[in-house]
């Protein structure tokens, strides 16, 4: 799962928007710089980030599910909630470890590699909202919302 | 399916119909054991007559609305068919809901009768019958006999009697026979105090009961012994005065004293027909225009009216057994009259008694309230809403389709203006706030709220249409159109306004 997680945030390898030491960090480096023995942010904020994006599918689509919240526009507002969320917590996290200097000392961690990762995350949970709110299958349990995509109405 | 023949005989009767037109279109049906299809034949000389022509309008548009939706959908849910359309054989007659009447216009009653062929002591008796001064179309002052008699018979039931009793030798007649059936009923809507209805009440249902003396009529087996009901409406409103109109109100009194005294012995007193319907209003309110006919006569509806038009209703809600005849004679002639719980000048629908008030009150609601809907917010919606978006979708060209922007869009209109034109009339009929928000609709009326239930407003209209359309499959969006509306109006009207069904 850690790798897995690793492997989207990192972009597979082809696009990384943090460096290696940060993705290092994220995969549970120990602070003592022996082992991948710490915590597993990658599986924490992943997790993170698929409950907290489906939750807010199911805000708009099943809980509001209101003709007041169901334009694309209402789509795009639910969107921009999810990635400051998303990124919030991907910053987060990794700036108050940076900040108490809670890391091995080997690695070189900077604010940038923080907001990185948390326009990784971002990104990510864009791209499942973006997913789950396009298949009509899922969709149309709403009543409101199941003809509501990023395009339409 | 059993058949309604409606006769709707001057003014009055195109009005009443329009009433009824509006009851039926609202969803309101009789609970009658059997399914009736109503046959409207409007008889009025007056063919420009502004009432008449706003009638056949609606007709058309309600026939085109349940004949592209089909019945079953609430509202549109009564069949109303023009008579040609029941005639498989040879369609001799026109497809419209007017009974032609021959040699009318641009006649004079004196031509009419072929007054200078007669010898002289004829000519002197129908000096004597039609004596007297009446206006021309020109509003000039003529004698009676020089009469033109295309704006109607101006108040003067003498001639009606004499011109409408061709209804009998007419095509129109002669398809109505033999297209009647045991099941079949008739019912006849005529006001008593002016010239065409008060003549050709007793003249149409004279010729209905003696069909089986009329040789050119086929099939007239069934006709004798019709189920004939009838509303006469009594002095109801108000007219100016002019003094140089042949219309007075002061003579509404007099003629329908005449008029009931001739009815005692031909139409009660041998009992001809089976129920008829008194309904009247001396409540002396806003006047109409004095209008002969040659101004279009266009009078606003009138509660009245819609009161005349719930006797129909209430006659197909009589038993067979009650409407027995024998030889031609109604065994047990039943009498009635329509009364409200309130006398008011200015009726809501609370002041309706119990069983009124229930058959109508959330039936007319519903169509307000989609009138409402469609009025006021159905652009916003199009193409935006989950139940506009459901296949078979509402979309803009739908709307843009003759169906929605012609049919649905016209009897709308005429639905508001009916309503608001009893509102404005005295004694007036305003149950609705037509122009107030949603959630004030209703007159007297406050919707239920509390903590867990929203407001009334059109998101909430949409929620509700898109709750119902859920799920749901429809033969057609102009099926869907009617039946989404009627199902939502109804819970709307239910639950939040607290509406008994």
């Amino acid at each position: 799962m850690k790798e897995f997680f690793a492997s989207l945030y990192e972009w597979f390898g082809l696009i990384p928007l943090y460096s290696r030491d940060m993705g290092d960090q994220l995969r549970g480096w120990d602070i003592t710089c022996t082992d991948y023995i710490a915590t597993p942010w990658y599986v924490y904020i992943g997790w993170i980030m698929i409950i907290l994006t489906g939750f807010i599918y199911a805000l708009q689509y099943h809980i509001l599910d209101s003709s007041r919240w169901n334009k694309k526009r209402h789509w795009w507002i639910f969107a921009l909630l999810i990635i400051a969320l998303n990124f919030l917590i991907a910053f987060a996290i990794p700036f108050n470890t940076l900040q108490a200097g809670d890391f091995c000392n080997q690695l070189n961690l900077t604010v940038s590699d923080c907001i990185g990762f948390g326009i990784s995350n971002a990104l990510w949970s864009f791209i499942l909202f973006l997913i789950i709110s396009s298949i009509p299958l899922i969709r149309r349990f709403s009543t409101n919302c199941r003809h509501t995509t990023f395009w339409k109405p | 399916m059993a058949r309604l023949f409606i006769f709707a005989i001057g003014g009055t009767g195109s009005r009443v119909l329009k009433s009824l037109t509006m009851l039926l279109a609202s969803g309101i049906k009789p609970n009658s054991q059997r399914e009736f299809e109503i046959v409207p034949i409007i008889i009025d000389p007056h063919k420009s007559n502004e009432d008449l022509k706003r009638t056949e309008r609606l007709l058309g548009n309600y026939y085109s609305i349940a004949s592209e939706v089909g019945l079953g959908n609430g509202f549109f849910n009564t069949k109303i068919t023009t008579l040609d359309k029941l005639v498989s054989s040879e369609n001799r007659i026109s497809g419209s809901f007017t009974f032609n009447l021959q040699q009318v216009s641009n006649t004079r009653f004196k031509d009419y009768i072929d007054f200078n062929q007669l010898n002289e002591p004829s000519k002197a008796l129908a000096d004597i019958l039609f004596s007297g001064k009446s206006i021309n179309k020109r509003h000039e002052e003529v004698d009676l006999l020089d009469i033109e008699m295309d704006i109607g018979f101006v108040g003067n039931p003498n001639i009606g009697s004499v011109v409408l009793n061709q209804f009998k030798d007419s095509d129109e007649f002669k398809e109505f026979a033999s297209n009647f059936n045991s099941e079949d009923r008739v019912f006849i809507i005529s006001s008593i105090f002016g010239g065409t209805g008060a003549a050709g009440f007793p003249t149409i249902l004279k010729n209905i009961r003696d069909a089986m003396n009329n040789k050119n009529i086929d099939g007239k087996g069934f006709l004798q012994d019709a189920k004939i009901g009838a509303v006469t409406a009594l002095p109801y409103f108000n007219i100016e005065k002019d003094n140089d109109s042949p219309i007075q109100k002061s003579d509404f009194i007099g003629k329908t004293k005449a008029a009931l005294y001739y009815y005692k012995d031909n139409v009660t007193g041998n009992n001809s027909v089976n129920s008829l319907y008194y309904i009247a209003d001396d409540y002396s309110g806003k006047p109409y225009k004095n209008d002969p006919g040659d101004g279009g006569q266009k009078n606003d509806a009138h509660f009245v009216e819609l009161a005349s038009a719930l006797a129909v209703i209430d006659f197909l809600e009589t038993s067979d057994k009650e409407l027995e005849c024998v030889g031609g004679k109604a065994v047990k002639p039943i009498y009635k009259e329509f009364g409200i719980r309130n006398e008011t000048a200015d009726i809501k629908l609370s002041d309706f008694e119990d069983y009124t008030e229930r058959k109508i009150s959330l039936r007319l609601s519903q169509l307000a309230l989609f009138r409402k809907f469609l009025n006021e917010h159905l652009s916003n919606s199009v193409e935006k809403e989950a139940w506009s978006n459901d296949k078979p979708e509402i979309n803009k060209k739908f709307v843009d389709d003759s169906f929605y922007r012609t049919n649905v869009t016209e009897f709308l209109v005429s639905f508001g203006e009916w309503l608001k034109e009893m509102s404005d009339n005295k004694r007036g009929f305003s149950p609705f706030n037509l122009e107030s928000t949603l959630d004030s609709l209703i007159q007297d009326r406050t919707v239920k709220s509390g903590f867990f239930s929203g407001k009334v407003d059109f998101a909430m209209y949409d929620d509700k249409l898109s709750k119902k359309s859920k799920g749901k499959t429809y033969s057609s969006s102009q099926q869907k159109l009617i039946n989404l509306f009627f199902e939502t109006t109804e819970d709307i009207l239910t639950t939040k306004f607290g509406l008994k069904n």
